[in-house]
């Protein structure tokens, strides 16, 4: 089975590292990015699992690549979890509608992180699952 | 009067020579017998008719002279009374007379004393006018000089009073607008008042309260203009609107008065405020977040080996002192505003600070290959200050300076004494996004970001601020900036030389 692609991005530098040590320690892929333009075009070409954003980076920021990604036919279903120092930053609505996994506030816990990524993943999973069902019992 | 009575003596004289001349030729006429007749009858009764005659006679001449002396004294009254209207009337020997004058003398007594009480009224009155429109002339001037736009409208919503501000605001010379509809004279984009002005009144509120946002005219344009509203209204102002009803006394509206407080300033330092708190607690948790992290990460053992833990409680380290330094600048500069800084200045060469400083930088202009130009040796560049401070001060406008450089970029600090003005220079020149012209004034501001920049680095927008009070506030220096966008920018300051007694000391 191989293992699944995170996409860590972050400006700051610790942050990326502590989050790829944790994802790797448990049996992830990483691939990392230090803003959203760079991250957009990472995800291009590595097609990652899920993505990992921060909110506020230089350049552009996790909303901007978030918004970018839906509008990529390739990428419209990339889960994405937003960590971001500012609570209030994000309306429930909005959220929804760019269709964002998980908003974590900082300072958050790396462990907690990993659970949201297995849960997210895992439910894809289950849903990728019954969908395969339903088109073979159709057929 | 003498007149009157010599006439009444005269006619009256005339009148009994006629009566006597006329009873003597009826008795020649009437003939000797009737003559006799008559002869023999006063022969007769002659005393007593004459006695009667006589008594009669003085009787009407008694009574004629009474009337005349009655219309002489009445004469004599109104003539007094007329050049003399508080004058009194002496008293008469005659009784009707005397009951007259005393009446009258009474009534001109009320009269007197009625006029003296309306003559203190209207004296009253006259001071109570000129006080009122003292009052009213003082209220005006203090309207006018209120800075605050000021609209006195009546029940109609016609204009009443307009200070200066309130004509400025809408466009209206108050002078030409007196009485008319105030929907008239506020531009159709200002209508918003006219009707909470009008809602107000109607709802008979005592007090209305509500801020209205209003695209304030540039002041070189006409008040009646074709120009589009787009180009016209520039500048979005924030006003706080304050409607208060004015009553009658059968409690009535009989007017309004609105206040407009311009609060745009207010709403922008209250913006400024928010974007800090939200800055400063992304700061603040950003190593936080880090800190957090590393030592759940050591604290759940996946650290495997001695150099990762390193490494982890290095960060965490790191991060610490990330966080102290930021929570200093926030205390550092709410100390200097407020005088509370404790200062320990000393002579330092500024050369040699620098050089400190730029080893800190480094590494962070390395991770961007930003090349730092140094400056070239001086040979005394030494200033009386706080090393601590000028450190934060050299150390913030090289790191503005790395964060805004673009990769492969140049970062170039200079120092140059100025023997004339007694003064070292420092400037910080990079070759970064640069400012905008509209917005460069404004860089050393508190919590103030340059909008087109915020997203090129992370910054709280407390660090050019740090550095201004530092200078200017603590050692009596000077700021500067020179900016072009797209080329870079200059940031430096002016501190004055050290004197050589305070350098020996």
């Amino acid at each position: 089975m191989t293992s699944k692609r995170v996409l860590v991005v972050d400006d700051e530098i610790h942050i990326v590292h502590i989050v790829a040590i944790k994802l790797r320690n448990n049996g992830y892929d990483v691939v990392t990015a230090g803003n959203g333009a760079e991250a957009f075009k990472i995800a291009c070409e590595e097609k990652p699992d899920i993505i990992v954003t921060d909110y506020q980076m230089p350049l552009m920021s996790g909303l901007e690549l978030v918004e970018k990604l839906r509008g990529s036919e390739a990428m419209r279903d990339i889960p994405v979890i937003l960590l971001t120092a500012r609570n209030f930053a994000i309306e429930d609505k909005q959220k929804e509608d760019l269709g964002i996994s998980q908003c974590i506030s900082k300072p958050f816990s790396p462990k907690e992180l990993l659970e949201n990524i297995e849960d997210i993943l895992y439910q894809r999973e289950l849903v990728g699952h019954s969908a395969e069902l339903g088109r073979s019992l159709d057929s | 009067m003498k007149f009157g009575r010599n006439l009444y003596a005269i006619v009256t004289g005339i009148v009994l020579c006629c009566l006597i001349i006329g009873g003597l030729s009826e008795w020649q006429d009437s003939g000797a017998e009737e003559g006799w007749r008559f002869v023999f009858f006063m022969q007769r009764w002659g005393p007593v008719a004459l006695v009667c005659y006589i008594a009669a006679a003085v009787g009407v001449i008694w009574l004629g002279w009474c009337w005349i002396k009655l219309a002489g004294t009445i004469t004599s009254m109104a003539r007094h009374l007329r050049q003399d209207k508080s004058a009194h009337i002496k008293p008469d020997r005659n009784v009707v007379i005397n009951d007259l004058s005393e009446a009258i003398n009474e009534r001109i007594e009320s009269y007197v004393h009625y006029i003296a009480q309306l003559e203190k009224q209207v004296k009253d009155l006259q001071i109570q006018i000129q006080l009122s429109q003292r009052r009213g002339k003082n209220t005006e001037a203090i309207i006018y000089s209120i800075r605050d736009a000021v609209i006195v409208v009546d029940e109609f919503d016609k204009l009443l009073m307009a200070n200066e501000a309130a004509g400025r605001l809408f466009n209206f010379d108050f002078a030409g607008s007196r009485h008319k509809p105030i929907g008239e004279l506020v531009e159709p984009g200002k209508s918003e008042f006219v009707d909470i002005l009008r809602h107000s009144r109607q709802s008979k509120a005592r007090a209305t309260r509500k801020e209205i946002e209003f695209l304030k005219a540039c002041p070189e344009q006409p008040v009646v203009s074709e120009v589009e509203p787009s180009r016209r209204d520039a500048e979005p102002k924030t006003y706080n609107c304050i409607i208060s009803c004015v009553y009658d006394q059968d409690q009535q509206v009989c007017g309004t008065v609105a206040v407009l407080h311009d609060i745009t300033r207010e709403k922008q330092i209250q913006q400024m405020k928010n974007d800090f708190v939200s800055h400063v607690s992304h700061e603040l948790k950003t190593p936080l977040a880090s800190i957090t992290a590393y030592s759940e990460m050591l604290a759940d053992g996946e650290a495997n080996d001695e150099q990762r833990m390193k490494e982890f409680c290095s960060v965490i380290q790191s991060q610490a002192k990330r966080l102290n330094r930021l929570i200093e600048d926030i205390l550092n500069i709410s100390r200097i505003e407020s005088g509370l800084i404790k200062v320990e200045k000393k002579p330092i060469s500024l050369t040699i600070l620098i050089e400190e400083q730029l080893q800190m930088i480094k590494s962070a202009a390395s991770e961007k290959n930003i090349e730092i130009i140094r400056q070239k040796p001086i040979v005394f560049d030494q200033v009386y200050a706080d090393k601590d401070m000028i450190s934060q001060v050299i150390v913030n406008l090289l790191s503005n300076a790395v964060k805004y450089t673009s990769a492969g970029g140049k970062v170039m600090i200079e120092t140059e004494v100025d023997e004339t003005a007694n003064l070292v220079r420092v400037s910080v020149t990079d070759s970064g996004v640069g400012i905008p012209e509209d917005e460069i004034e404004r860089v050393f501001d508190k919590f103030y970001r340059i909008g087109a920049n915020k997203k090129q680095a992370k910054g709280t927008g407390l660090g050019l601020n740090l550095v201004k009070q530092i200078v200017e506030k603590v050692h009596d220096g000077r700021v500067f900036v020179t900016s072009k966008v797209g080329v870079g920018s200059t940031f430096g300051f002016e501190l004055p030389l050290a004197t050589p007694e305070a350098v020996k000391a």
